[in-house]
């Protein structure tokens, strides 16, 4: 405000403004933190024009809006406070974007308000609007307000109020102008600086982000990479490992499957077991080129998806073997174990090599000597690989003991180096029965356990591999659904023996130990069976794996359903001969009252005993029934393979009443199912024929069968005929009572020709002589 | 036509809101007082006055330029007696702004903006100047 001063004076007072704004100008633009340019903004506004009150109001990001961001000299003015553009002074200021000067605010606020109450009272209320508070002093009479501009952008308003009417002249419009214009550019480096921060300070946080998720698909890429890697490494390692090596044996297997890839003919691998024969087959899938699949069939498992199996759905296509040949066009199909097949299945395999030559390359398996499979070897016409045993290539086992360590190392999680110098001493020593499928199990175990990078095998864990109770296991002999039968011999006596390792899944508890009392129970009733025509027990248990195994006498031969298999039907006489064996050995089981129940082709071992030929064996006792009241034990159990989730018979041998229980279960029952056997030594075919177990079954309940005289392309006596008939009535009644009484009624039934010793070693001879030969496996 | 000049002591009576009284003539003599919201100080030898609704008086106007205004100065209980000629209409420019943007930063508040409305700016030049206590 011009007051009456001296010239001096107001060079003075100049000056010192001069001197206020110069100092204004220099900080405001020394810093870019917003709260001090409003510091001193309003600290200047004080040393200008003391006792005055000043406030700075930026606009909103909204365009509508002013915000007080600083105030000085108000009792009630907290920052925060906000006023629309468009209202009161400050909102003029911002709207028109021009400076504003009142000098006589409380005379206009006056007349405004009683023109506004005259209007309301003469009922002129819509004219007029609602009244809106203004950030302010509110008795202030001069304010000057100044839009706060940088290049005609608004940033905000700066406003000083006085309560003194006409307090601003116009060179204090003046001063606050110069103020106004240099926050208003402080203010927006501040605000762009600020900005910018922000932005750099999103962007770093969008880096990282960024960074992290970059970081987070890496690691996901790589354990993805890393799975790959392992999958593809354990798809090679499953054709490579047992075919890495440098032996004269393994170059020369090598040499076989890639001389014999590029063909198309039917291809036989023989070899022990566990030697590899799987993976020489994946190889010469991959070295043939074809396009098609490999598809894997274990013939065991074939036979035994004939079974009934309670609740199991019955699928035809499941036991066709042209519907796996139709999966493998294109490709390679692999027979497992194809020593296994049935007669059946043999046809429909002879059937396809001879009208689908080509379209897959067929490639079979067996570890039996071809020379006793009488049907296999034309069909192969003696192309054949033969796969050695581990022990003819021990040099290759450092090879495949490095490759195996680095297998399961990985796959169980486990940094290891590899074995000791003394381990695979021990290792390259061993005689290997178990040829590389044994080697994988002992590195599997061993890494499972091992604490450090090294692995140690001492003896004793080769010998538990392969060993139960006081036998050890010398080599498979076969296997099968059930599980496996071995060559085994006693640690001490050197006794042979036979031991059938029984896989039952059960989880540890209760079931299971109920499980192993009823299992050594039946054990313990089988031992008590003396007949010679029964296959001693010598030993049973469960081993270390939680199988149940038994420990058998080793018979020297082939079971009935292997001769016919691969020789055909038998003479009636020779029939004769051996049913009357079978009879002896189930009339003493009955005289326990046990019911044997699977009594078929493939539990009739027949052989040689001493200088006996064509002695016969029942197998499988240790799956009897106890007849209710006449054994004294848990009569109404079920027994260990009989329990409700395992096989209860084969269809094509089981007895109507052993189904559905009509009536009871005895001696007639094993009586009906040897009759089955019969039909099936004369004839090579089964009593009825059936597309799904449930149909069998109904034909056993319900069918009369063929007359096997009607079927065999041999002559069949008629009272042989009509005794088999008889033992196949639905009626257990109508069955010989017993199995002596059928022995009998056998022994009297006279043949021009009869089946003498002479003509059964004459026939062992023939057909199967290294399998009888005097010398067993030592 | 002589002209006066406005001393600076009629300040605080001008651009203060406070209404003041505005006498016209017709062209055939008949005369008409009303109240004017505001007398803007434009310079020494003019003022402004706000044209806001007054159809009788800017049709007196039109027709006879000579015009009367007394404005009060509340503070010093001074009435100034100005005796003007319309010299011209202005709807736009500084001088119409300053005076919108004083009408409107107090109407905004206070609910008025309809009510009061600058229409115009009418200059007029200032012919003499008295004064009169309360």
């Amino acid at each position: 405000m011009a007051d009456p001063e001296g010239p001096a004076a107001q060079i003075a007072r100049q000056a010192a403004e001069l001197q206020i704004l110069q100092r204004v100008a220099s900080e405001v633009n020394a810093t870019l933190d917003l709260e001090e340019i409003y510091d001193i903004a309003l600290a200047t506004m004080g040393e200008l024009f003391a006792a005055h009150h000043a406030v700075i109001l930026l606009l909103e990001p909204d365009g509508q809006t002013l915000r007080v961001v600083a105030s000085r000299g108000y009792e009630n003015q907290a920052a925060g406070g906000r006023v629309r553009v468009g209202i009161g002074a400050v909102g003029i200021v911002a709207q028109k974007r021009r400076m504003l000067q009142l000098g006589n605010l409380g005379q206009q606020r006056a007349y405004a308000s009683a023109q506004r109450r005259q209007m309301m009272k003469a009922g002129r209320d819509s004219e007029v609007g609602d009244v809106v508070p203004v950030p302010g002093l509110p008795n202030a009479e001069s304010q000057i307000a100044i839009p706060l501009l940088i290049r005609d952008e608004l940033v905000g308003v700066f406003s000083i109020e006085s309560p003194v009417r006409q307090a601003f002249d116009a060179h204090d419009r003046s001063l606050v102008t110069i103020v106004a214009n240099q926050i208003a550019s402080a203010i927006r480096n501040a605000q762009l600086y600020d900005e910018r921060r922000r932005a750099a300070d999103a962007l770093q946080a969008a880096n990282a982000s960024l960074e992290a998720r970059v970081a987070e698909r890496t690691a996901a890429l790589q354990r993805e990479l890393r799975i790959a890697e392992d999958l593809l490494q354990q798809a090679r390692s499953r054709v490579d490992g047992p075919l890495l090596g440098e032996s004269a044996a393994v170059r020369t297997l090598r040499d076989a499957v890639a001389h014999e890839a590029i063909y198309r003919w039917p291809l036989l691998l023989t070899g022990p077991p566990g030697s590899g024969k799987e993976a020489v087959a994946h190889a010469l899938h991959l070295g043939s080129g074809r396009k098609g699949a490999f598809i894997f069939v274990s013939c065991p498992e074939l036979q035994t998806q004939n079974r009934y199996v309670p609740g199991a759905p019955a699928r035809a296509a499941d036991r066709s073997l042209i519907s796996k040949f139709e999966l493998a066009l294109g490709g390679t199909l692999f027979l497992d174990a194809v020593h296994e097949l049935s007669i059946e299945h043999q046809g429909e395999l002879r059937g396809i090599l001879e009208r689908h030559s080509g379209d897959v390359r067929v490639v079979a398996s067996t570890p039996v000597d071809v020379r006793t499979i009488g049907w296999l070897a034309p069909l192969f016409n003696g192309r054949a690989i033969a796969v050695p045993a581990l022990r003819q290539r021990r040099e290759d086992i450092p090879v495949l003991v490095d490759h195996y360590v680095r297998k399961y190392g990985r796959q169980l999680g486990k940094q290891v180096e590899g074995v000791s110098p003394e381990s695979l001493q021990r290792l390259e020593a061993y005689a290997w029965p178990g040829n590389i499928r044994e080697l994988t199990a002992v590195l599997e175990r061993a890494i499972l356990v091992a604490k450090g990078p090294v692995i140690e095998i001492d003896e004793e864990s080769l010998d538990n591999q392969l060993s139960v109770g006081s036998y050890r296991l010398i080599s498979q002999l076969g296997s099968g659904g059930m599980g496996e039968v071995w060559l085994a011999k006693h640690r001490l006596l050197a006794r042979p023996a036979a031991v059938k390792l029984i896989r039952k899944e059960t989880p540890p508890g209760a079931a299971r130990e109920q499980l192993v009392r009823r299992f050594q129970r039946e054990a313990q009733v089988t031992a008590r069976l003396r007949s010679p025509h029964t296959v001693q027990l010598y030993d049973f248990g469960v081993n270390d794996s939680g199988a149940f195994y038994y420990v058998m006498e080793l018979l020297q031969g082939l079971d009935l359903q292997r001769i016919v298999n691969n020789f055909g039907p038998l003479l009636p006489e020779r029939v004769i001969t051996l049913l009357r064996q079978a009879c002896r050995s189930l009339a003493e089981a009955h005289e326990h009252g046990l019911v044997h129940r699977d009594i078929k082709p493939a539990n009739l071992f027949v052989g040689r005993l001493g200088t006996e030929y064509d002695y016969l064996k029942v197998l499988d006792f240790g799956i009897v029934k106890e007849q209710p009241g006449r054994g004294g034990h848990d009569a109404a159990g079920s027994t260990l393979l009989t329990s409700p989730d395992l096989v209860q018979g084969t269809p094509a041998f089981m007895a109507p009443e052993l189904v559905f229980g009509e009536h009871p279960i005895d001696g007639r029952t094993d009586l009906y199912s040897l009759a089955c056997a019969a039909y099936w030594a004369l004839t090579g075919q089964l009593v009825f024929k059936a597309s799904t177990p449930a149909q069998m079954l109904l034909h056993h309940a319900q069918t009369q069968p063929a007359l096997p005289s009607a079927v065999s392309e041999l002559p069949i006596p008629g009272d042989l005929e009509t005794l088999l008939m008889q033992c196949l009535e639905k009626d257990p009644a109508k069955r010989p009572a017993s199995a002596l009484a059928l022995d009998a009624r056998l022994a009297r039934i006279r043949s021009s020709d009869p089946w003498t010793q002479d003509r059964a070693r004459g026939w062992w001879d023939a057909h199967a002589p290294d399998v009888v030969a005097q010398t067993t496996t030592s | 036509m002589t002209e006066a000049r406005l001393p600076q002591e009629i300040r605080p009576a001008l651009d203060n809101g406070v209404p003041c009284l505005m006498v016209t003539c017709s062209a055939d003599g008949t005369p008409n007082a009303t109240v004017i919201s505001q007398v803007h100080y434009v310079d020494d030898t003019r003022v402004a006055l706000s044209f806001q609704f007054f159809s009788k008086t800017i049709k007196n106007v039109r027709e006879n330029p000579r015009a009367w205004a007394g404005v009060m100065d509340v503070v010093g209980q001074v009435d100034w007696l100005l005796d003007l000629e319309f010299e011209r209409s202005e709807t736009e420019g500084p001088i119409f702004d300053a005076m919108d943007m004083q009408i409107e930063a107090i109407a905004s508040a206070t609910g008025m903006s309809g009510v009061f409305k600058l229409r115009a700016a009418d200059i007029y030049r200032v012919l003499s100047v008295g004064k009169r206590p309360f």
